[in-house]
């Protein structure tokens, strides 16, 4: 998910493999919810916003998810995951999703799990 | 058609499943889940161990939707889900509430995380994600292809397996023999490498490791209390608990041990170390009932993360059953047949001038004998060890049996079930690890001889 802090807007990348069903809910009610976790302690966020505007991901976007996915999949190998299933992975082609950054909750396991961690201005 | 049958691999906790909702005004939710189990060919129950946003959601619009990973070949599948009822009580929300306490009690927060419900959905649509994987890595195809080896070939398999083993425990004559008896074949017909077997002790607080099979001497004598850890949660709800991919459950477990005292709770207790294997990836602990009563728990690990799967716990469900009922019986025999028995006061052989000396101590207040300076035994196995010792140095007796042990009120065994048999197998092995020169021979049921060549020094002390 890339920011845009002064606007509070994010897009975010949705792999155009089995994605209809979202694209078709997204395009109903526009509302959009989305959780982070890091697989090595659980630390999770939720994120809400409201939909601007769906668009083909682009070249440039397309660097920044193969840097993202590289990451995301040294945290997968550290905490045990096999890299050629990893690999395996298709993220592109894939649907550049910008929308309204609303409010953001901490999602980590616990009694504490849904409380507000942010919300927008 | 995919079968709920066939996620079994996706439900074993080893990539964290995703739940969403969404609001009777349209507002979605997404979350990951910490357990799921299939309740049967059209039902899955979802943990719930904290009143949440997807509690609220499901009470407004029933609808849900669950995604789910195959942890072998990464493939995603989308599950339609409508909310039907939650259960806060019976059989599938104590299995439930069972793996959640093991791991809570394991990472020292126990009582902070528990099951509130075991939340029950309709499984109204399954669907494969499809094009959101490239091709399978060359090994993985080979995997794939015996995983879909013919499944009555399979079942054949298991029942021979299990009729094996069965066949086998029906040859042992003792209590020993039938431990080592079944861990044997559970190594050789189903490659358990890793397994323990622990009885309670005489204050049936604790349970003690009497065989095991894959950890070394480490294996004989270690102890559970009840309520702790994998074991002893499994020991005091009598239900069995398979946990695949530990280290993630655990982690999962601290997790939730961090926030919980971010909001005030007390920090988490210490850790209870694992038995056996420090990277045990999946583990399974069967109670052993017999008569209603804990006869004894069978914990197995594997390094594998799916190294168990649901077959094998039935399996071992089937043949732990047997081995409870087996477990009594040797019991009930040793002491009906010990009532008969005449005891031989035979004197021990005289010592020559230049034999070995060991030097015993009995520590009083926590009943533990050391050996050379080393730990040997504690409780009811070390006062009966000090009591033979003192005859037969002080005495001059050499043979002794089961029933004037259990008459002896110095050692304090109760009236009832005292689970002398295992004591005495847990000293005789203990023994032979530490001090092999001095051996407890049986003579006849109920009878023992204790050898040695070694001149024996007795020393006693009041603190350890």
């Amino acid at each position: 998910m890339a920011v845009e802090a002064t606007s509070c807007t994010a897009t975010v990348f949705l792999p155009a493999a089995g994605s209809a069903l979202t694209l078709s809910n997204l395009r109903d009610n526009r509302q959009i919810a989305l959780t982070f976790s890091r697989g090595i302690d659980h630390r999770s966020l939720q994120v809400k916003g409201q939909l601007i505007e769906i668009s083909e991901t682009t070249e440039a976007q397309r660097l920044l998810q193969d840097r993202y996915f590289t990451r995301f999949s040294e945290g997968l190998i550290f905490i045990g995951h096999q890299e050629k299933l990893l690999r395996r992975i298709r993220y592109f082609p894939s649907y550049a999703l910008r929308f309204q950054l609303e409010s953001m909750f901490d999602q980590t396991p616990g009694p504490g799990a849904g409380r507000i961690a942010g919300v927008s201005s | 058609m995919i079968r709920l049958a066939d996620l079994q691999r996706c439900f074993a906790g080893v990539l964290p499943s995703i739940i969403s909702t969404c609001s009777a005004s349209g507002v979605p939710n997404v979350t990951y889940l910490s357990q799921i189990f299939r309740v049967d060919e059209r039902r899955i129950a979802l943990s719930c161990q904290f009143f949440n946003k997807t509690k609220q959601n499901v009470a407004e619009n029933p609808f849900a939707s669950v995604q789910v990973i195959d942890p072998v070949t990464l493939q995603t599948y989308d599950l339609d889900l409508r909310f039907d009822h939650s259960q806060t009580s019976g059989p599938l929300f104590d299995k439930m509430a069972t793996r959640i306490q093991a791991i809570a009690s394991h990472t020292g927060m126990l009582g902070v995380f528990k099951l509130l419900s075991a939340d029950v959905y309709e499984v109204l649509a399954i669907r494969e994600l499809e094009g959101s994987l490239g091709p399978a890595p060359a090994d993985q195809d080979q995997d794939q292809h015996q995983d879909s080896e013919p499944a009555p070939l399979s079942l054949r398999s298991e029942l021979r397996a299990l009729s094996a083993v069965t066949e086998r425990l029906r040859g042992a004559t003792d209590l020993d023999g039938l431990l080592s008896t079944l861990l044997d074949a559970l190594r050789e017909e189903l490659s358990f490498e890793h397994a323990m077997l622990l009885l309670p002790d005489e204050t049936g607080k604790r349970l003690v490791s009497l065989a095991s099979r894959g950890y070394g001497e480490s294996g004989i004598g270690a102890e559970v209390r009840i309520g702790d850890g994998l074991i002893g949660t499994v020991a005091q709800t009598e239900h069995t608990i398979r946990l695949t991919n530990v280290a993630a459950s655990l982690n999962y477990g601290r997790a939730i041990g961090r926030t919980a005292q971010d909001h005030g709770a007390h920090a988490p207790g210490a850790e209870i170390p694992l038995p056996g294997l420090p990277d045990a990836q999946s583990q399974m602990a069967i109670p052993l009932l017999a008569h209603g009563r804990l006869a004894g728990v069978l914990a197995v690990e594997s390094k594998n993360p799916l190294g168990f799967e649901e077959w094998h716990e039935t399996f071992l469900d089937v043949i732990g059953h047997q081995l409870a009922i087996a477990i009594e019986n040797m019991m009930l025999r040793a002491e009906a047949e010990e009532a008969q028995a005449i005891t031989r006061s035979a004197f021990p052989p005289k010592p020559t001038k230049a034999a070995r000396v060991l030097r015993f101590c009995f520590y009083r207040n926590d009943d533990c004998v050391f050996v050379d300076d080393e730990y040997l035994i504690r409780n009811l196995p070390g006062r009966i060890l000090w009591k033979i010792l003192r005859s037969f140095v002080d005495g001059a007796r050499a043979e002794f049996s089961n029933r004037e042990l259990r008459l002896d009120p110095s050692l304090g065994l109760p009236p009832i079930k005292d689970n002398l048999e295992s004591r005495l197998i847990l000293l005789r092995k203990r023994l032979e690890q530490k001090c092999p020169e001095l051996r407890l021979v049986p003579k006849c049921r109920g009878q023992f001889r204790l050898e040695t060549s070694c001149t024996l020094e007795l020393v006693e002390k009041d603190s350890g």
